[in-house]
C-alpha cells in the first residue's frame, strides 16, 4: 500500500491510535496472566488474602511453588505435561492432514453427493458432544480404545470445524490454478501437493493454532478414556485443585503459568518462520 | 475472480483407477465419511433413541415415547433458552466485529509491532480458564471495593452486583469470551486478509478509492467466506457455550443467571442422572442451532454462490 | 485343657489360612476421588493395613480427578456397565443418582451394623437406601457457629451469651449500632445458609417417600427469620454469593463480619485461606430455636462406596471399614483431614487431643463444642429427588431471599410448587 507524503501526517495520527488501541487490547489479555504469575510466586493464603491484587511483595514472593510442583503428588504433573503434549500433537497432525484434504475436495470438485458431504459435516459440527459421551464411551471399550492415547484423540481425527474452514479459504483460491498443474502433467494429488499446500499455509496457521488450543485445553473426554493417573491431561489436574471442598491455589498457579509459558516460547521462537512462510504463500495475482 | 467450477472433463488417465478425476474428489473426502460412520454414526443413533427412553442403568432402558420431550416445557429450560440466546446475540456482534477490527490494524502495518501483538492476543485462549475465571469473579465483585465497582463509583455511578443479575451477568460474560476468543478469531481473519492479493489493493489505490472504499470493494468481499466461517462457529459457540459460564459462576448458579443450554443439559443428564432428558435437550439444542445457522446463511447468500 | 487346645489348633488354623492368602499375590485396587486430601488419609491406613501380616497386601491406584468430571465419569462407568473403579469417594449432593435403578453399589451393612451405637447414624443413613447403607462417610459435617470474638468485642458482645437466634439477631443489632458491620452472611448462590439453618429448626425439603416439604410452616418462619436480619442489616448477601468464593475469603479475613454458620468442616478454610483471623476464631454451637428443633444439623459429606462389580469386593469392603470406620481410621482422619470422625468413641481420647493446626488456630477445645450438640442432629433426607431440591434450593430459594429479599411465603410455595412438578 503506498501512502503519498499529503497523506504522512494522517497516517502518523492514526498510527498512533492504532497502536493506542493495540496496546489497550493487549493489556486487557494480559491482566489475568499477570495475576496468574504474580499469584504463582505467593503462598496460597496469601493470594486472597487482599482481593485481586498485582502488587509484588518480595517478603512472601519466591519459586517454591514451582520446586513444589516437581515433588506434587510424586511428581505427576510432568506425567500431565507430556500426556498434553502427546495428545496435542497427535490431534494437530492428524487432524490437518485429513481436514484439509476433504475441505479442499468440497471446495474445489463438483461431484454427486457433495451438498450431502458438506450438510453432514456441519451437522457433525453443530452436534454438542456432551451429550455423546456416553455411546462414544461404549464405543471406545468395543474398540479397545480405552486408557490410550489414541482413544483421546478418535473423536477429533477429522474435526468438522477444520474442514469447514479449509473449505472456505479454498473457495478463494482461483480454479485455473487447477488447470494450470493439470496442463503441467500433476496427478490431483500432485496439484493439491504441490500447488494448493503452499497457498494454504495461512489456512494450515491458522488450523494449528486452534487445533492446539483445542487440545491443549480438553478436559472432559481425555477424562472419560484415561484409567491412569499418569495419562491425565493438565487441564484435568488442574481442575482437581478447585473443589466444593477446598482450593489448592499452591498447586493450580504455577501449574497454569507452566501450562502456557512453554508453549509462548515455541510460538515466539516459530513466529519467524512462520510469518515467513505466511508471506510466501499469499496469493500473488 | 473467476467462480465457475473445474469442468469434470478426464482429460487423460493415467491407467490408475484412483487418479480419475471423477473418482478424485470422493477419494479426497472419503477420510470425513469413514471418520463419520466410524465414530459419530453410532453415538448419534444411540442419542437419538435415548431421547425417546427413560434409562436407569444398563439394563433398565425403556421407550417412552415423546414424554422426554415434552418435559422440556419447564421454567428452567425456558430460562436456559433465554440466557443462551441473550448470550449468543450479543457473541455475535462482539466477536464477529472486535477481532475484524483488531485484524484489519494489525494486517495493515498502522500498528507499531504487530508481530508482537499477534502473539499476545493469542495467549489468553491458553490461559488456564479456572484461573480467569477467578480473576473475572474478583473483579467483578459484589462488593463495592471490587474492582470494576471501584471504576464505577470513580465514574459516579452505583456498584453493581455484577454476576448476580443477568444483564450485567450477560457483560462479564460476553466480556470473558471476548478475553478468551479474541486471539483466535484474529488469526482466522488474518489469514483470509493474507490470501488477498496485494494487487488488488493496488488497482483500487489507482481507481482513486478511499479507505472505506478499499475495505468494502476489496477486503470484505475477499474474506468473505472466512467471514461465513467466523460467524457459523460463532453463533455455534454462542449456544453452546458452557465452559466460561463454569468458570465465572462455578456450579452456583443462582436465579439461573449463567445456566445455558447445555449447562442445563449438563444438569440434567449428569447431576440428575436423566440421560434420556439431556439426550432430547442436546437434539433439540442442535435443531436450534442448525436452524439459526441456516437463516444466518442464507442472508449471507452462502448458497447462491455454490449452486 | 482339650478345649484351650482345640481353639489354639483352630486358632492356627485361621492364621495359616490367612497368611497363605497374604502371601499371595497383592490384590490390585482402583480409587478414585475429587478431593486430594482424602488420599493422604488412605495412604496412611493403607500403610498400617499392609503393615499387618495377617490381611492380604493392597496396591491401591489413587486417581484424584476434578469434581464434576469425576462423578461424570462414575455415571457413564455406571451407567454402561463397564470400567468403574473398585472404591469410589461420592459427594453427597451425587449420591442419589447413583442410588436409581440398578444400584451398582456394593452394601457395607456387615460392617456398619455390628457398631450402630457407636456411629453418627443419621450420617449414614445418608447413603443408604431399603435398609442398605452404601456409602461411608468421613465426617458427620455438623453445622457450627464460626465468631469473629475480636470484631465481637469491639462492640461489647460475649458470644458465649448467645443461645438463641434470637439473642443472635439481637447481637446483630448492638453491633451493627456500634461497629456498622453485620453479624452474618448468607449464600445467595448456594445452600449452606438456608439448608443447615432450615434442618436445624426441624424442616427438610422432602419426606422419606418422596413428599415436598418445601411450604410446611417451619421453612416458611425460618426463611423469614433470615429476611428479617437482611431487612435491618444484620445479616448481608455473602460477597460473591457463597462462603466458597475467594471474594468472600478476603473480605471476611479483613474482618468485616462477626460470624459464619457452616458446617465443621469449614474449619481448614479459615486455617487456609483467613490467616489474619488467627487467635480471633471461636467455634461455637449453633444459637437454638425457642419453639423447639434441634441443636445442629449435619452438611455435605462424602460417602465412600465400593463398586459392587468389583472383582475385589470383599477386600473392598473390609479396607473402606478399616480405614473409615476403625477406632485408628477416625483418629487419622481428624489429624489429616480436620473432619468430625462418625465414631462417637473417638470424642474424649487422649489421641484426639495432640496439638495441631486447627487447635492452634482456633485456641479452644474444639470438641468440647461438638459433644454437646452429638446426641441431638436429625437426619437429612437425601432421596432420590435430593440433587433436584437442592438444585432448586441453590437456584431459586437462596437468591429469591437473600438478592431479590422477596416474600418468603411466596418463594417456598413457588419453590415447592416447580419441586412437585419436577418429581410428577
Amino acid at each position: 500500500m503506498a501512502s503519498n507524503r499529503i497523506e504522512g501526517k494522517k497516517r502518523a495520527v492514526l498510527s498512533i491510535l492504532a497502536t493506542a488501541l493495540m496496546v489497550l487490547f493487549a493489556i486487557f489479555a494480559m491482566v489475568p496472566f499477570a495475576f496468574m504469575f504474580m499469584s504463582s510466586l505467593k503462598p496460597g493464603a496469601e493470594m486472597m488474602r487482599y482481593g485481586l491484587t498485582l502488587k509484588f511483595d518480595p517478603g512472601i514472593s519466591s519459586f517454591q511453588n514451582y520446586t513444589a510442583l516437581n515433588t506434587y503428588r510424586d511428581g505427576v504433573y510432568w506425567h500431565w505435561y507430556k500426556s498434553s503434549a502427546i495428545i496435542m500433537v497427535m490431534q494437530t497432525a492428524i487432524g490437518l492432514f485429513f481436514s484439509s484434504l476433504v475441505g479442499y475436495g468440497l471446495a474445489m470438485y463438483q461431484f454427486k453427493g457433495r451438498n450431502l458431504v458438506f450438510s453432514l459435516v456441519l451437522i457433525v459440527m453443530m452436534l454438542p458432544f456432551e451429550i455423546l459421551l456416553l455411546p462414544m464411551y461404549q464405543l471406545m471399550i468395543s474398540m479397545k480404545l480405552m486408557n490410550t492415547y489414541f482413544g483421546a484423540v478418535v473423536p477429533y481425527l477429522v474435526p468438522p470445524f477444520m474442514i469447514f474452514f479449509f473449505r472456505q479459504y479454498c473457495l478463494g483460491i482461483p480454479k485455473e490454478l487447477m488447470e494450470a498443474g493439470r496442463i503441467d502433467g500433476c496427478t490431483d494429488y500432485g496439484i493439491f501437493w504441490r500447488i494448493m499446500v503452499p497457498i494454504l499455509i495461512p489456512a494450515f496457521g491458522a488450523m494449528t493454532i486452534l487445533s492446539c488450543m483445542n487440545s491443549w485445553n480438553n478436559l472432559l473426554w481425555p477424562l472419560i478414556v484415561m484409567q491412569d493417573e499418569k495419562k491425565f491431561t493438565i487441564p484435568i489436574g488442574m481442575g482437581t485443585t478447585i473443589t466444593p471442598y477446598g482450593n489448592a491455589y499452591d498447586v493450580l498457579m504455577p501449574g497454569a503459568v507452566m501450562a502456557v509459558v512453554p508453549i509462548i516460547v515455541i510460538y515466539l521462537f516459530a513466529q519467524k518462520t512462520f510469518i515467513a512462510g505466511l508471506t510466501a504463500g499469499s496469493v500473488k495475482g | 475472480m473467476q467462480k465457475d467450477s473445474v469442468q469434470q472433463k478426464p482429460l487423460r488417465h493415467r491407467g490408475s483407477f484412483l487418479n480419475d478425476p471423477r473418482i478424485v474428489p470422493y477419494v479426497l473426502v472419503a477420510p470425513f465419511i469413514i471418520f463419520f460412520l466410524v465414530v459419530y454414526l453410532y453415538p448419534l443413533i444411540m442419542t437419538i433413541i435415548m431421547s425417546f427412553q427413560k434409562i436407569d442403568g444398563p439394563n433398565h432402558r425403556e421407550f417412552i415415547g415423546l414424554k422426554n420431550y415434552l418435559k422440556l416445557d419447564t421454567r428452567d429450560f425456558r430460562l436456559a433458552l433465554q440466557t443462551s440466546g441473550r448470550y449468543a446475540f450479543w457473541d455475535l456482534i462482539v466477536l464477529t466485529l472486535v477481532p475484524l477490527v483488531i485484524a484489519c490494524i494489525l494486517h495493515s502495518g498502522l500498528a507499531k509491532g504487530s508481530a508482537f501483538f499477534k502473539s499476545l492476543f493469542f495467549i489468553p485462549s491458553l490461559t488456564s480458564i479456572i484461573v480467569a475465571g477467578i480473576v473475572f469473579r474478583l473483579a467483578f465483585g459484589t462488593l463495592e471495593t471490587a474492582t470494576m465497582n471501584r471504576v464505577m463509583i470513580a465514574l459516579g455511578q452505583k456498584p453493581i452486583k455484577w454476576l448476580s443479575y443477568a444483564d450485567s451477568g450477560n457483560f462479564v460474560l460476553i466480556l470473558l469470551t471476548l478475553w478468551r476468543w479474541n486471539g483466535v478469531n484474529i488469526v482466522y481473519y488474518l489469514s483470509g486478509l493474507q490470501s488477498i492479493p496485494t494487487d488488488y489493493y493496488e488497482a483500487a489505490q489507482i481507481d482513486g478509492a478511499n479507505a472505506i472504499q478499499k475495505f468494502t470493494h476489496v477486503t470484505l468481499p475477499g474474506i468473505r467466506p472466512v467471514l461465513i466461517y467466523v460467524i457459523t462457529i460463532t453463533v455455534l459457540g454462542g449456544f453452546s457455550m458452557f465452559t466460561e459460564s463454569v468458570a465465572l459462576w462455578q456450579q452456583n448458579n443462582a436465579g439461573g443467571v449463567g445456566r445455558t443450554i447445555v449447562g442445563y443439559m449438563y444438569m440434567v443428564g449428569f447431576k440428575k442422572n436423566n440421560f434420556g432428558l439431556a439426550s432430547a435437550v442436546g437434539l433439540t439444542l442442535l435443531a436450534l442451532v442448525v436452524a439459526v445457522n441456516l437463516i444466518q446463511l442464507v442472508l449471507m447468500g452462502f448458497f447462491k454462490k455454490e449452486d | 485343657m482339650k478345649k484351650l487346645l482345640a481353639v489354639l489348633l483352630a486358632l492356627m488354623l485361621v492364621a495359616g489360612m490367612c497368611s497363605a492368602l497374604a502371601e499371595g499375590e497383592p490384590v490390585k485396587l482402583t480409587l478414585w476421588t475429587f478431593q486430594a486430601l482424602h488420599t493422604d488419609l488412605y495412604k496412611a491406613m493403607q500403610e498400617k493395613w499392609n503393615a499387618d501380616p495377617s490381611k492380604p497386601t493392597l496396591e491401591i491406584d489413587y486417581q484424584v480427578m476434578p469434581y464434576e468430571e469425576m462423578h461424570d465419569k462414575l455415571t457413564i462407568a455406571l451407567q454402561s456397565g463397564e470400567g468403574a473403579p473398585d472404591l469410589v469417594d461420592i459427594e453427597i449432593n451425587k449420591f442419589a443418582n447413583y442410588l436409581k435403578g440398578d444400584i451398582g453399589l456394593a452394601p457395607m451393612n456387615e460392617y456398619v451394623e455390628p457398631i450402630e451405637d457407636h456411629l453418627v447414624m443419621s450420617r449414614l443413613n445418608n447413603y443408604a437406601k431399603d435398609g442398605k447403607f452404601y456409602g461411608i462417610d468421613h465426617h458427620i459435617g455438623a453445622t457450627v457457629l464460626f465468631y469473629n470474638t475480636a470484631l465481637l468485642e469491639e462492640a461489647g458482645i460475649d458470644y458465649t451469651t448467645i443461645k438463641t437466634w434470637d439473642d443472635f439477631h439481637e447481637a446483630g443489632k448492638v453491633l451493627l449500632e456500634k461497629t456498622g458491620k453485620p453479624m452474618v452472611v448468607w449464600e445467595s448462590a448456594d445452600c449452606w445458609s438456608v439448608y443447615p439453618i432450615v434442618n436445624q429448626h426441624g424442616g427438610d425439603w422432602l419426606t422419606p417417600d418422596g413428599k415436598v416439604r418445601m411450604d410446611e410452616p417451619v421453612v416458611i418462619d425460618t426463611l423469614k427469620f433470615m429476611k428479617s436480619m437482611l431487612d435491618d442489616g444484620t445479616a448481608m448477601a455473602c460477597p460473591g454469593g457463597n462462603t466458597h468464593s475467594e471474594e468472600f475469603w478476603g473480605w471476611m479475613n479483613g474482618g468485616n463480619c462477626a460470624s459464619v454458620s457452616m458446617p465443621f468442616w469449614y474449619l481448614d478454610r479459615f486455617t487456609n485461606y483467613m490467616p489474619d483471623l488467627k487467635g480471633k476464631m471461636k467455634v461455637a454451637a449453633m444459637p437454638l430455636w425457642p419453639d423447639g428443633g434441634h441443636k445442629s444439623a449435619q452438611m455435605g459429606g462424602t460417602g465412600t462406596a465400593v463398586v459392587a462389580s468389583s472383582p475385589n469386593v470383599e477386600v473392598a469392603k473390609e479396607f473402606l471399614a478399616f480405614a473409615c470406620l476403625s477406632f485408628d481410621g477416625c483418629v487419622t482422619t481428624w489429624k489429616i483431614c480436620g473432619f468430625d470422625p462418625i465414631l462417637k468413641d473417638v470424642y474424649g481420647s487422649e489421641e484426639m487431643k495432640e496439638p495441631n493446626v486447627f487447635f492452634d488456630y482456633y485456641d479452644q477445645d474444639i470438641f468440647a463444642v461438638l459433644a454437646g450438640v452429638l446426641d441431638d442432629i436429625p437426619d437429612t433426607c437425601i432421596s432420590e429427588y435430593f440433587p433436584t431440591a437442592s438444585d432448586i434450593v441453590k437456584t431459586q430459594m437462596a437468591y429469591r431471599l437473600v438478592e431479590l429479599m422477596e416474600d418468603p411465603e411466596q418463594i417456598a410455595k413457588d419453590c415447592a410448587e416447580e419441586l412437585r412438578s419436577q418429581i410428577d
